[in-house]
């Protein structure tokens, strides 16, 4: 069964919405679950990349230090007079994890549909065509840009530097000295596709036909109708017990 | 004397299930000519890239200068193996060639006196005088591709490597690049032409590797 983009940009949509809302770890907990069930649902492979997981290691040290400096709560670790750590501080720590891992989540369950599906939905939802366009190829033009950043610390490291000694002392000298090549050669890069897309009749007209259809189909409405009964149960029964 | 050597080198890149570099054997001498020719995909780039420790191999090892390539930093390998790739415009870290020049020396801690003198001959030398006060992004391809050679030139490496030198280039930047090779190969530095294009490596001369498919099929 084809479920149409929009229906999982909706829940997408509801599981970020009601992550940013809610602060309380068991609602976010559970939240989190059940995302994770969308996705075991629809077939989407829970795989993280190695990308990914140094962000969301970088996230759980940026958590932690924050957590470090959140003093009210029962103190957990105490150095001299100081509270490094306390159970509000945690709290706040695991919270800001679950809000991460449930919008990583989201965005898992849209990653995994196809570009010009994702173009069509948001042209039909009569977002401006160049807009959807213009993000689209930004994401499209990530991992590229990734490889391009390896490249330069690459042969900027082959020229001399050695950036595990240098960062102390001479850190925007070597910074300024990476940008130039990769501000140059994204700027080449940007310049080329501007030409090729307007060679291609990229806005000539006013409107733009697309060939590929998406259509909702009663799956569709029905996953729809009940996603929002469960989001309005789940607020409900929330607001309840938390 | 061998300088880089390969031994059983195997190369699969994460994405491919397909081997980039199978098996590889290959030595190479102290100030050698070297063409490394092949089709598109046949694996001289990801060669090159293996030699430089960009990409390290599944299998096999690499020596340079007698030793485990993984035991050298990038900067050290830099020191020994200078690198020009195929867009020239990714390597130019300066908005003035001279400073183009003089950017490695100075990492290297090299003084003023003899960051100068070292940036004046080297750009005497390769004829690129009358643009020390250029921005090198403004400058032609083959200029930026020669202001990138003897930035790296600068530096005094044992081996050179060049990725698709004459990507860019017409026929008479061509001749010049060839002179200029020829030039920095008769003063002892060793020098690996990677290219497919024939002709240009037909007139390079040197000791030809040919790759397909990852292997090297003549040498």
């Amino acid at each position: 069964m084809k479920i149409d983009v929009r229906t999982k940009m909706l829940i997408a949509a509801i599981f970020s919405l009601l992550a940013l809302i809610y602060h309380q770890v068991p609602i976010l907990a559970s939240l989190l679950l059940l995302n994770i069930l969308v996705l075991v649902l629809f077939r989407v492979p829970l795989k993280v990349g190695g990308g990914l997981k140094t962000l969301l290691m970088m996230y759980g040290t940026l958590t932690f230090l924050q957590s470090l400096f959140v003093k009210s709560g029962e103190p957990l670790l105490i150095v001299g007079n100081m509270y490094l750590l306390t159970t509000d501080g945690l709290y706040y720590g695991i919270s800001v994890i679950l809000r991460f891992a449930i919008l990583l989540m989201s965005g898992l369950l849209l990653m995994r549909c196809p570009v010009n599906d994702l173009l069509v939905a948001l042209a039909k939802m009569k977002l401006p065509y160049e807009i959807v366009f213009m993000v689209l190829l930004g994401i499209r033009f990530m991992p590229m840009m990734a490889g391009e950043i390896q490249t330069t610390l690459n042969h900027v490291q082959l020229r001399g530097v050695n950036l595990r000694k240098v960062y102390k002392k001479k850190v925007i000298r070597v910074y300024l000295s990476i940008l130039l090549p990769l501000v140059y050669s994204i700027w080449q890069k940007a310049e080329k596709l501007t030409i090729l897309l307007e060679l291609r009749g990229f806005r000539r007209y006013e409107t733009r036909e697309y060939y590929r259809e998406i259509a909702m189909g009663k799956a569709d409405y029905l996953i729809m109708g009940l996603t929002i009964c469960l989001t309005v149960s789940f607020v409900y029964i929330s607001k309840m017990y938390w | 004397m061998s300088y880089i050597v390969l031994e059983n080198v195997d190369y699969t890149y994460p994405d491919r299930t397909e081997p980039a570099v199978r098996s590889l054997n290959l030595v190479l001498k102290k100030g050698e000519k070297i063409a490394l020719t092949g089709l598109n995909g046949s694996g001289k780039s990801t060669l090159a890239k293996i030699m430089l420790g960009f990409l390290k191999p599944q299998r096999g090892r690499v020596l340079l200068d007698g030793c485990p390539l993984d035991r050298y930093t990038l900067p050290e390998i830099g020191a020994r193996l200078g690198f020009v790739s195929q867009d020239p415009g990714q390597m130019i870290f300066n908005l003035k060639v001279s400073n183009e020049i003089a950017f490695g020396l100075k990492w290297q801690g090299k003084s003023r006196e003899e960051t100068d003198e070292l940036t004046g001959r080297y750009l005497r030398r390769f004829d690129l005088w009358h643009l020390r006060d250029e921005n090198p992004f403004n400058l032609s391809e083959g200029q930026k591709q020669m202001v990138v050679i003897c930035a790296i030139l600068a530096l005094a490496p044992d081996f050179l490597i060049l990725d698709e030198p004459t990507k860019n280039i017409d026929t008479s930047r061509k001749r010049d690049l060839l002179k200029a090779l020829r030039y920095i190969c008769n003063q002892g530095t060793g020098i690996i032409v990677v290219s497919h294009d024939r002709e240009f490596v037909a007139s390079w001369g040197g000791r030809n590797i040919q790759l397909t498919n990852g292997e090297v099929v003549a040498r």
